[in-house]
């Protein structure tokens, strides 16, 4: 078999121009087998604009996924389009794609601004207007003043945001981060935060994958929900949460006297269940937590309840996933 | 969503102005309606279990690009000018400082016999300059010559560069950040290929030009004498280019089957010392030099010997077959990479 160099497509991406009736993501039906293992199975989704959160377990997907997208792997069947163009086939789309890979692909030997200009260099751009656009973008990683430092003395959060900056610096339209998160300090997770809510807000397609549901939540609305290559719930995050609601829910309290808590909310109609856990500790069912949280702070209060603590245990993907797939 | 079938995309804002800087008001509004909108709680949430295997397929708005691409040969340009620099400079690829070193002194010691001819001349031995001066052996020697030139000087310094080439940018994760640009499977290959085969090119045709024009400034050769011996100049040029392509294409395919450096450069000394030392020894036990095919290096020694119009040192074995066999093994390596970069199996971590 002849290898597939030329890509079976315009690898002269010149004459290269978006199908305007495409999204600028599509999947039609893709599945990805790893000899027999399903890495992802008939997922189809269509996304264009704003900030979309591919969230899921690890193994669920999401790394193929990005793949795909990225024209690392092909398809086992179905169809991946970015704006409209297989990205296996041609790689021109890329010249609107901005990616920061999960793992470190940082040269520690490079200042951030000559990483990032040799990486814009790719793109097509002259000396002197990728030097322009890398100072621009590691200006707005707020990495303007260190940006002639060798990447190799920057902290984690300062790498992930010469990731994020080299992928910008082709005023992309669309942007992927797979875990742009992880291993940051609560400083750094806020400004990589902020950076990718405001490519949002300027109408950037923006895919960033998570297995963490709070990370995601802060950052967006709009979730699509893996689970072992399927999608199993997508849409707006607190619209799933209210399709959960048929489910109970729980709230663990932490007080000094728990049977006199539990006296005062029972008390609270949508309250289903009551639960002493251990000493100190009280689980609360419901199948109403938005009630529940509304009402609870006022009786706590009113009765002079002492409450060192108070947390939603199943609140996280994993007890989500655990509801969608039933278990499974 | 579209409203109609026939009006499936609302005109949209205009894309001018909007990129982002520090200092970008924020628009609040996407150029794109997507399948989900950008919109931060003004719209009605929406959230649908994906009951259906297929999930679903949302329509929606947006403003295609219309900008321009610069040129393939500019972001080709690019990666060869990263690769080739990075011998000289830094804030491109980085050469190990064994191998910037290792370079100097093959240069060096490929104009030995530049600096013996000058010698020849100088004293005026015309002993010495037989040895040393420009004639057809000579030439020949330069490009081909076994000890040293091929068996300490050009596979090492191939093989260290070929090493990391592939390899270490697989390793690193670099391969991948090539591949999320608009490069082409082929022009990352063609790249990756024309930078080592340029290296070696330099290295071994820029000194055997500077081995002819020296001796025709210094012992200020007339035309006859250019045109007499130019010919031989170009075969033994062209010598240097087969010899510079051979090593690459082999060295380029053992880069794209591994994660280091290491099994690369000690791959492709061991294909050309050990099927040139097991062609000797059958050649010597049975004096038989058929076998000599099977050795890279022979290969082209014979066809450039050919080329060159010097008495064969391969006994009965044709020319002909040597030519195959440069074609074959050539062959070979190249499909090897191009089968693993057009799988990407060269971006795999």
């Amino acid at each position: 078999m002849m290898p597939d160099l030329d890509q079976h497509g315009h690898a002269e991406t010149k004459e290269w121009t978006p199908d305007v009736k495409a999204p600028v993501v599509m999947l039609d039906r893709v599945s990805k087998q790893y000899g027999r293992i399903n890495a992802l199975n008939g997922v189809s989704l269509g996304i264009s604009g704003g900030v979309t959160g591919i969230l899921g377990m690890n193994g669920a997907g999401k790394s193929t996924l990005f793949k795909l997208l990225m024209g690392k792997l092909r398809a086992s069947s179905g169809a991946v389009r970015l704006f409209g163009t297989d990205p296996w086939r041609n790689s021109a789309p890329y010249s609107r794609v901005g990616f920061v890979p999960e793992h470190e692909k940082l040269h520690d030997w490079m200042t951030a601004f000559d990483f990032v200009v040799t990486f814009a260099r790719l793109y097509g751009l002259t000396r002197d207007e990728a030097k322009v656009e890398a100072t621009r973008v590691l200006d707005f990683v707020d990495l303007k003043d260190v940006m002639h430092k060798k990447i190799g003395q920057y902290s984690k959060g300062m790498r992930q945001r010469v990731k994020i900056a080299h992928a910008l610096v082709n005023d992309p339209d669309l942007i992927i981060l797979d875990e742009p998160l992880q291993g940051c300090d609560p400083l750094a997770r806020t400004t990589i935060m902020n950076v990718i809510k405001e490519l949002g807000r300027m109408g950037r397609t923006v895919l960033v994958s998570s297995h963490i549901l709070h990370e995601i939540e802060r950052i967006t609305e709009q979730i699509v929900i893996l689970h072992r290559g399927r999608v199993v719930a997508l849409g707006n995050s607190h619209a799933i949460r209210e399709m959960l609601d048929q489910h109970p829910h729980k709230i663990l309290l932490e007080c000094n006297k728990p049977k006199d808590v539990a006296k005062s909310i029972m008390d609270i109609d949508e309250v289903t269940g009551l639960h002493f856990v251990s000493d100190g500790k009280l689980l609360i069912e419901t199948r109403h937590l938005g009630v529940v949280h509304q009402q609870l702070p006022d009786i706590i209060v009113q009765n002079g309840h002492q409450v060192t603590g108070i947390d939603n245990p199943d609140d996280d993907l994993q007890s989500i996933l655990r509801y969608l797939t039933g278990g499974f | 969503m579209s409203e109609s079938p026939e009006t499936p995309f609302e005109p949209v804002e205009s894309k001018e102005n909007d990129t982002f800087s520090t200092e970008t008001p924020v628009t609040g509004k996407s150029k794109m309606t997507a399948a989900w909108s950008s919109d931060e709680g003004e719209s009605e949430g929406v959230a649908a279990v994906a009951s259906l295997p297929q999930g679903q397929v949302f329509e929606q708005n947006y403003q295609p690009w219309n900008g321009t691409l610069n040129p393939r040969w500019m972001r080709n340009w690019a990666i060869l000018r990263h690769h080739v620099l990075g011998i000289f400079r830094k804030g491109h690829r980085p050469w190990g400082i064994p191998t910037r070193l290792f370079i100097f002194f093959v240069i060096l010691a490929s104009c030995t016999d530049i600096a013996l001819a000058l010698l020849a001349s100088l004293v005026g031995s015309t002993e010495l300059y037989d040895m040393f001066g420009v004639n057809r052996n000579n030439l020949y020697g330069h490009v081909l010559g076994f000890w040293p030139r091929n068996i300490l000087y050009f596979p090492v310094v191939a093989a260290l560069l070929v090493g990391g080439m592939i390899s270490e940018d697989r390793a690193h994760g670099t391969s991948a950040l090539y591949f999320s640009r608009p490069i082409s499977r082929f022009d990352y290959a063609s790249m990756k290929f024309l930078s080592i085969a340029i290296i070696l090119f330099l290295i071994i045709d820029g000194t055997l030009a500077l081995y002819y024009f020296s001796e025709v400034l210094v012992m200020g050769r007339g035309w006859s004498w250019i045109i007499d011996t130019f010919p031989m100049f170009l075969g033994a040029f062209l010598c240097g280019i087969l010899l510079s392509f051979t090593y690459t294409s082999i060295g380029l395919a053992l880069s794209s089957i591994s994660r280091g450096r290491f099994f690369p450069a000690i791959g492709l000394i061991a294909i050309l010392m050990g099927t040139k030392t097991m062609a000797a020894i059958i050649n010597g036990l049975f004096d038989k030099s058929t076998l000599y095919v099977i050795s890279p290096y022979d290969s082209v020694a014979h066809v450039c010997q050919a080329i060159m119009g010097i008495d064969s040192s391969y006994g009965e074995l044709s020319w002909t077959w040597s030519l195959a066999s440069v074609i074959i093994i050539n062959g070979i390596a190249l499909y090897l990479l191009a089968t693993r970069v057009s799988t990407l199996e060269v971006t795999r971590e």
